[in-house]
């Protein structure tokens, strides 16, 4: 229900107790009710309960090697959501992730084979044609005035079908071996280092929104962007730099892929890269970041695409009912929104 | 004569038959056989199918929202169609009731979740979408269903007369349909109120979460029917019928001038639409370009045609300004 | 004797958290104009859609010809016959006139289709009685705002209603127009019909109404008396709770002053043609104009928003080329309040402590371009005290604080970001008395303190208040500039002569 805000405001007022240098010097302090209510907070215990299921329901669960490649999964979802996370912060959204991170994977792959740059090079640059896809679709999305939906949806036959076109869909599989060793390494005996590098990635984007101007102006303008505008950000300017990271983003989780196969293939998102979709959107949404923009939960996008991978990996080794797999995590994507919603009409009832 | 075509340029499906007349006679002098009736016949074809599909979608276009899951339930239609011959031995008919009605099921549980909950259309045909998906690969274990009737086989693949093939029929009957509901029902002009001013559809005390229900059954119907006339064109039950519907879906609307925040869409501009993407198909294939270039087309033809979309709304504004 | 039509008692209304409307009661009588008049956020707008069946009342009944009534939906207001023209434009801009005037009644069944042709002549009866010249089959898309609003009210008229809300319906029309407007709504009332009129233009209000309900604060000020013996005044103190009042300040000349916002010559791609405009340092210059005579407009040309396409724009004696709006706000140090609070100033979703620093955080940054929350505190904190902010704390929500509290905040922005220029728009739309007299001191002060403010305003007892100069603009063109001497009444009448000038002429 909309309630006047005015009236909701003038009435708080009164009600309010002046609060002077008191109330302004230091934060309020964090009841615990309000954190066993976070997203975060049931996300791990989620976390918890299907690992403590799985562990004691299969035995396979728990191998080591089975964690080294539920690591792996968990840190290409985790940068998938990602990718999909920095674009909704702008109100927006991005459909074409998949698309740019096939075309970064093959980039990576015709780099290494028939160019034959070095490992570090090739990355480097087919990160920068992520980052240039992206910025590609921001200035599309700004230009035009059109929503981000749409545009994406067309780029993402574009790039899908331009890269299909110039490859011929050839796979290229001459990978160097370093790199897929990369891919094979583990800490341990199950800790996959690529999961090491999720974790600093979502590390340098917590500190993004934290401690920088530049983090700050993105979850201004996705919030209210015609208020940021006026208040001296560079709207345009900032989505750009939100679809070019995004792009980025998309790219790595794209490089994860090719090392993890060690090879770069045309159909590993599937048709248009439709396959990433899910994975994009679930984690952000289970990790609470709302869809009408301004706000991004790092941790939460985090935990959100762990517990996918968890989940997956888990009934895969239960063996029930692999294909039905894709209709479980919609069932979770559509339990996950009518949670936040009871959650928040919960909230907002208690006047929180 | 300016002021007719003015007048012509106004409507949303004149750009596009213009382009449909104008590429015609391009490939056509590269090659003449472009217009044979053996090409005419796969043009209506493909044009059929794809038109239910572009329907589907644009139906939703026109209340403010968006259907991701057209294709998973085309797809899920597709194959309980194909599997209750197969395996339950239906006759054809009564297999494409239940599926046509299983499809309006799936409608209607999108359409029920957006009203009831609130919760964006996006969000929730994406959970749908791999729901209806999942249960298809969970049903099929990924195989084809093979035993599709002689019966049905026949429809998809036979004319009517001439180049018309029977397929065009059911395809002829949606447009009709769709042009009757949308401007002279009183459902499709409350669907495209909705769209257009949802808290005046509300405040004139049009039901919105009726209106709501009702696009995405009709959204669910077609996506079903589509799913239906493609087994009988394939001649089999695949699981992937449906993946690749979602860029079309939304080309053929956008180009016949559909404006996506709902509230405007055009019957005959979506046909058109349907129209210039077979084209444009059966050229690439005719000049030998690499089909995967298709893809590409597709997307520059979104773009141009939002682009063009824009265009005409800014300079609509404008003339209203000077007025 | 006692012609109710409809009538209300002891209506209470929360939402979460806030208590909209108390024990609030209306008696509306068939054959006369009743006017509802309350500030912003009094309580006339939850009341309204109570009555229309919008919102339901927690409490209290609503008795309509005497039978007590329950609406569910807006649906069952219109059935018993209840007509609103709310507002908002509520109409669906790609159909035609006559399809929105009876949307609700299309006719039709599945074998019958709808009957266009009859449509479109029932709708002209409905726009004949309104004199209004225009094809039913024109799409609404191509009207004015004046035409959609009489529209709107044709389509109230077609409902045959007895009783007849009409909320603020002269908002975007021509005198000429309104008197129409109040002509027909005297015909209505001759034929029985019960009017609500809301409208926060007195004058209209004691032209045309023969009964008063006022809202203060969500209760009856005064509840159905009749409007006879009724004073400007009076109706005033009811809705404030006491009389309006201009402070006595001195009248300051800063003629002498040194310029700070000079526009020379200026035209606009906008269509704002030759404007010439002097902002001095420590002074207020008040920019009035009716709706839509191209203020705001202006002030986002100044911006940056929109393209200068001929004169100077010239900022503390240097001639500035604006690119955009952080070319503005950094460079330039000109600073926008926006009317449009909820928009365009405030990041509503946002803490306190990000709504005031979003113009400082690039210049707080260190050299690693890192900031952090500590920074951004310690810069603004001094200016939230400053303006009394009250605020449980800097991380609580815009949102939730009152409407004056939240343009304090984005009047503390704008001091954190050091303006010395400040483009002010509407400032006390929507706030309540006592808060909009603390902004008027505000504003006064950092005048005072050297500030160059630019006070855009429709508000005709705020200008005269605040101003030391007056510039009057109609249809994007400066008519003239007045020295502000704080007389109300001649002030008043030769502003008005300014805009009405061009009628003259």
């Amino acid at each position: 229900m909309n309630a006047p805000t005015s009236v909701e405001g003038a009435a708080m007022a009164e009600s309010e107790p002046p609060a002077r240098d008191d109330g302004l010097s230091q934060k309020g302090a964090p009841g615990w009710t309000r954190f066993l209510l976070t997203n975060e907070f049931g996300l791990v215990t989620l976390i918890v309960i299907f690992g403590a299921v799985f562990a004691l329901g299969t035995p396979g669960f728990s191998s080591p090697f089975n964690l080294f490649t539920l690591g792996r999964t968990m840190a290409i979802d985790i940068m998938i959501g990602f990718s999909m996370m920095v674009v909704i912060v702008t109100g927006g959204l991005n459909l074409s992730v998949g698309a740019i991170g096939v075309c970064v994977a093959i980039g990576c792959g015709w780099l290494l084979e028939v160019a034959g740059a070095p490992l570090a090079l090739a990355i480097f640059a087919a990160l920068a044609l992520g980052a240039a896809l992206g910025a590609l679709n921001g200035v599309l999305i700004v230009r035009s005035g059109l929503h981000s939906f749409i545009i994406t949806l067309a780029t993402m036959s574009v790039f899908f079908g331009l890269m299909l076109f110039l490859t011929h869909a050839n796979a290229y599989r001459q990978v160097p071996l370093e790199f897929s060793a990369f891919g094979k390494m583990r800490f341990a005996g199950y800790l996959s280092p690529l999961l090491l590098v999720s974790i600093a990635i979502g590390l340098l984007l917590a500190g993004l929104y934290r401690f920088t101007p530049l983090g700050r102006e993105m979850l201004a303008a996705g919030a209210k962007a015609a208020a940021a505008e006026l208040s001296g950000v560079r709207v345009g300017r900032t989505i750009v730099i939100c679809h070019a990271l995004s792009g980025v983003l998309a790219g790595i989780a794209a490089v994860m892929v090719v090392a993890r196969t060690g090879a770069a293939i045309p159909q590993m998102a599937g048709n248009l890269g439709q396959d990433w979709l899910l994975p994009a959107f679930l984690g952000p949404v289970l990790g609470g970041t709302l869809l009408a923009g301004g706000r991004a939960s790092v941790l939460g996008t985090f935990l959100g695409a762990a517990l996918v991978s968890e989940l997956t990996n888990g009934l895969l080794q239960f063996r029930i009912g692999e294909f039905w797999v894709q209709t479980w995590l919609g069932l979770l994507l559509l339990l996950a929104v009518l949670m936040d919603l009871a959650r928040r009409s919960f909230l907002a009832r208690r006047g929180v | 004569m300016t002021p007719v075509i003015s007048r012509l340029a106004r409507t949303d499906w004149f750009g596009p038959l213009a382009v449909i007349v104008f590429a015609t006679i391009i490939v056509s002098a590269f090659d003449p056989s472009f217009l044979s009736p053996f090409n005419i016949q796969i043009l209506m074809l493909a044009v059929a199918v794809n038109c239910v599909i572009a329907m589907s979608q644009m139906v939703i276009i026109a209340i403010g929202q968006m259907n991701l899951a057209v294709g998973a339930i085309g797809g899920l239609a597709a194959i309980s169609f194909a599997g209750m011959m197969q395996i339950w031995g239906l006759p054809p008919l009564l297999a494409a009731a239940a599926a046509l009605a299983l499809g309006i099921v799936a409608g209607l549980a999108n359409g029920l979740l957006i009203s009831a909950t609130g919760i964006s259309a996006f969000i929730i045909t994406l959970a749908s979408l791999s729901i209806f998906k999942g249960a298809n690969l969970g049903i099929t274990r990924a195989q084809p269903f093979y035993g599709v009737p002689e019966s049905v086989k026949a429809f998809g693949n036979t004319t009517i007369a001439g180049p018309i093939p029977w397929l065009a029929l059911p395809a002829a009957l949606v447009i009709a349909a769709m042009w009757y509901l949308l401007y002279r029902q009183r459902i499709g002009r409350y669907i495209l109120a909705v769209g257009g001013n949802q808290s005046a559809a509300e405040l004139s005390g049009i039901s919105v979460p009726s209106a709501v229900l009702w696009a995405h059954a009709m959204s669910g119907f077609l996506a079903a029917l589509a799913g239906v006339l493609l087994v009988a064109r394939l001649q089999l039950g695949e699981p992937t019928i449906g993946d690749d519907w979602l860029i079309l879906s939304f080309a053929a609307p956008v180009i016949g001038g559909a404006v996506l925040s709902g509230g405007h869409v055009s019957v005959f501009g979506t046909l058109f639409g349907v129209v210039i993407v077979a084209i444009i198909t059966q050229a690439l294939v005719i000049f030998r370009i690499d089909p995967f270039f298709v893809q590409v087309v597709l997307g520059l033809l979104i773009l141009w045609a939002v682009g063009v979309n824009r265009l005409r709304e800014v300079r609509m504004q404008r003339t209203l300004k000077r007025a | 004797m006692d012609n109710v039509g409809f009538e209300a008692r002891g209506v209470r209304k929360t939402f979460p958290g806030v208590l909209a409307l108390q024990d609030v009661g209306i008696k509306l009588r068939g054959g006369s104009i009743h006017a509802l008049l309350g500030e912003n956020g009094a309580g006339k707008s939850t009341l309204i859609k109570i009555i229309t069946g919008v919102h339901r009342p927690d409490s209290g009944e609503m008795l309509l010809n005497g039978a007590p009534v329950r609406f569910e939906g807006p649906r069952e207001a219109i059935a018993a016959g209840i007509g609103v023209v709310h507002q908002e434009r509520n109409l669906v801009p790609r159909f035609s006139v006559g399809e929105n005037i009876l949307l609700e009644r299309l006719g039709g069944g599945l074998l019958r289709p709808i009957d266009y042709a009859a449509i479109h002549a029932e709708a002209r009866r409905w726009l004949d009685v309104l004199e209004l010249d225009l094809d039913p089959r024109t799409p609404v898309s191509q009207l004015n705002v004046a035409k959609m609003q009489l529209v709107e009210i044709a389509k109230a008229l077609s409902l045959r209603s007895r009783v007849l809300l009409l909320d603020e319906p002269t908002a975007s029309l021509t005198p000429h127009e309104s008197l129409v407007l109040f002509g027909l709504l005297r015909k209505l009332r001759d034929e029985g019909v019960g009017i609500l009129f809301v409208s926060h233009k007195l004058e209209e209000v004691q032209a045309i109404c023969d009964e008063v309900t006022v809202l203060r604060d969500g209760r009856n000020a005064c509840e159905s008396r009749s409007m006879a013996g009724l004073e400007r005044q009076d109706l005033v103190r009811l809705m404030i709770g006491r009389s309006e009042q201009i402070p006595n300040w001195t009248p300051r000349d800063r003629g002498a002053a040194e310029p700070m916002l000079e526009l020379r010559d200026v035209s606009t791609s906008l269509g704002h043609k030759a404007v010439d405009l002097t902002v001095r340092r420590g002074e207020i210059v008040g920019l009035y104009g009716l709706v839509g005579a191209g203020r705001t407009e202006l002030a986002k040309c100044i911006l940056g928003l929109h393209a200068i396409t001929q004169g100077a724009i010239v900022v503390a004696g240097r001639p500035e080329r604006i690119a955009d709006v952080a070319d503005a706000v950094h460079r330039c140090k000109i600073g926008y309040i926006s009317e449009d609070r909820k928009q365009e100033g405030l990041v509503l979703t946002h803490s306190v402590l990000q709504n005031a620093g979003i113009t400082v955080w690039r210049g707080l940054a260190n050299r690693l371009r890192l900031l952090g929350d500590r920074t951004v505190r310690s810069h603004v904190l001094p200016f939230i005290r400053k303006l009394e902010v009250r605020t449980p704390s800097l991380a609580q929500t815009v949102s939730n604080l009152s409407g004056g509290n939240q343009q304090k905040i984005s009047v503390a922005k704008w001091l954190a970001a050091g303006a010395r220029i400040l483009i002010v728009d509407e400032p006390t739309v929507g706030i309540d008395i006592k808060t909009k007299a603390y902004i008027h001191e505000l504003l006064r002060q950092l005048a005072d303190e050297g500030t160059a403010i630019l006070l855009i305003t429709s508000d005709m007892p705020e200008i005269i208040t605040l101003a030391d100069r007056i510039v009057v603009m109609d249809d994007y063109r400066i008519k003239g500039d007045i020295i502000n001497d704080r007389s109300y009444a001649p002030m008043s009448e030769r502003i008005m002569h300014l805009i009405h000038d061009r009628d003259a002429a």
